[in-house]
């Protein structure tokens, strides 16, 4: 297995949203054969030293961040509905990162 | 009531507010008195419903449902693991949580207390899992009813856990 693309995911309180997240991007790139972790924050703790420890950020509304993201951010608030057809668009462009990444 | 259950049948709520601060007070005094949550919930509830709102459009799930909203805080504001249903006489305009400048309609809260995030299966997903799999008039059923006995029964029965 390819190394260990690592993915941040934020919401309010750093509980429910980010949680349910993390849990569900998790299982499907596992089930897509890849090695993917993915930690939970609160939005209020992101900043940009700790993105640099990421390669991707899993973002669940629009938040204005008072700086630019060098990583990719994925709006991943779909994923929520736990419908199928609404999470598939969201998964997809995780992969497509993940595989950025193990390309390098 | 079960061991684990997430509802109490003392924590169920029917109210008239008509604003959504107004319902996150009058719900977090009860819970307060009845030692569910901690002295400052509603001051960091009301904070976080301002700051990262959790108003959720129902309609990807079912075009007929009402829109529900799903207020929440840190867990070390609560002192259990209960999800608060609150059954709104009205619609309370509560912000969307995926897209926070749009405001929704919203007619049925799932306040969500979590003492143990890590622990155990996600609480979120699992209220986005009963609306997703109870049927539409079943749902619809609930969220006509305003008689907090009632509301308790229908979740225990068709709410998994």
């Amino acid at each position: 297995m390819s190394r260990e693309v690592k993915f941040i995911a934020a919401c309010g309180a750093g509980v429910n949203s980010s949680h349910q997240i993390k849990d569900a991007v998790e299982e499907e790139m596992k089930k897509r054969g890849y090695n993917v972790k993915v930690d939970a924050y609160m939005v209020k703790d992101v900043n940009e030293e700790l993105l640099s420890h990421y390669d991707g950020y899993l973002t669940i509304a629009k938040t204005d961040l008072s700086f630019t993201p060098k990583i990719p951010l994925i709006d991943a608030g779909a994923i929520l509905y736990r419908i199928p057809t609404m999470a598939k668009p969201v998964y997809d462009n995780v992969e497509k990162v993940v595989k950025e990444i193990n390309a390098k | 009531m079960k061991v684990d259950s997430l509802f109490s049948p003392k924590a169920v709520f029917v109210s008239d507010a008509i604003d959504s601060t107004a319902v996150l007070k009058e719900v977090s005094e009860n819970l307060l008195q009845q030692d569910l949550v901690k002295a400052d919930f509603f001051t960091e509830i009301a904070k976080r419903e301002a700051d990262y709102p959790t108003g959720i459009d129902t309609s990807p799930i079912a075009k007929e449902l009402p829109n529900i909203a799903v207020p929440h805080t840190e867990g070390e504001f609560v002192n259990t693991r209960l999800v608060i249903p609150v059954a709104l006489k009205s619609t309370v305009g509560f912000k969307n949580m995926i897209a926070p400048d749009q405001e929704l309609p919203v007619k049925f809260l799932f306040m969500i207390l979590n003492n143990d995030p890590e622990g155990q299966a996600n609480i979120l997903a699992q209220i986005m899992d009963f609306l997703r799999l109870t049927s539409v008039s079943k749902l619809q059923e609930l969220f006509s009813l305003t008689d907090p006995d009632k509301i308790y029964q229908f979740l225990s029965e068709y709410f998994k856990q």
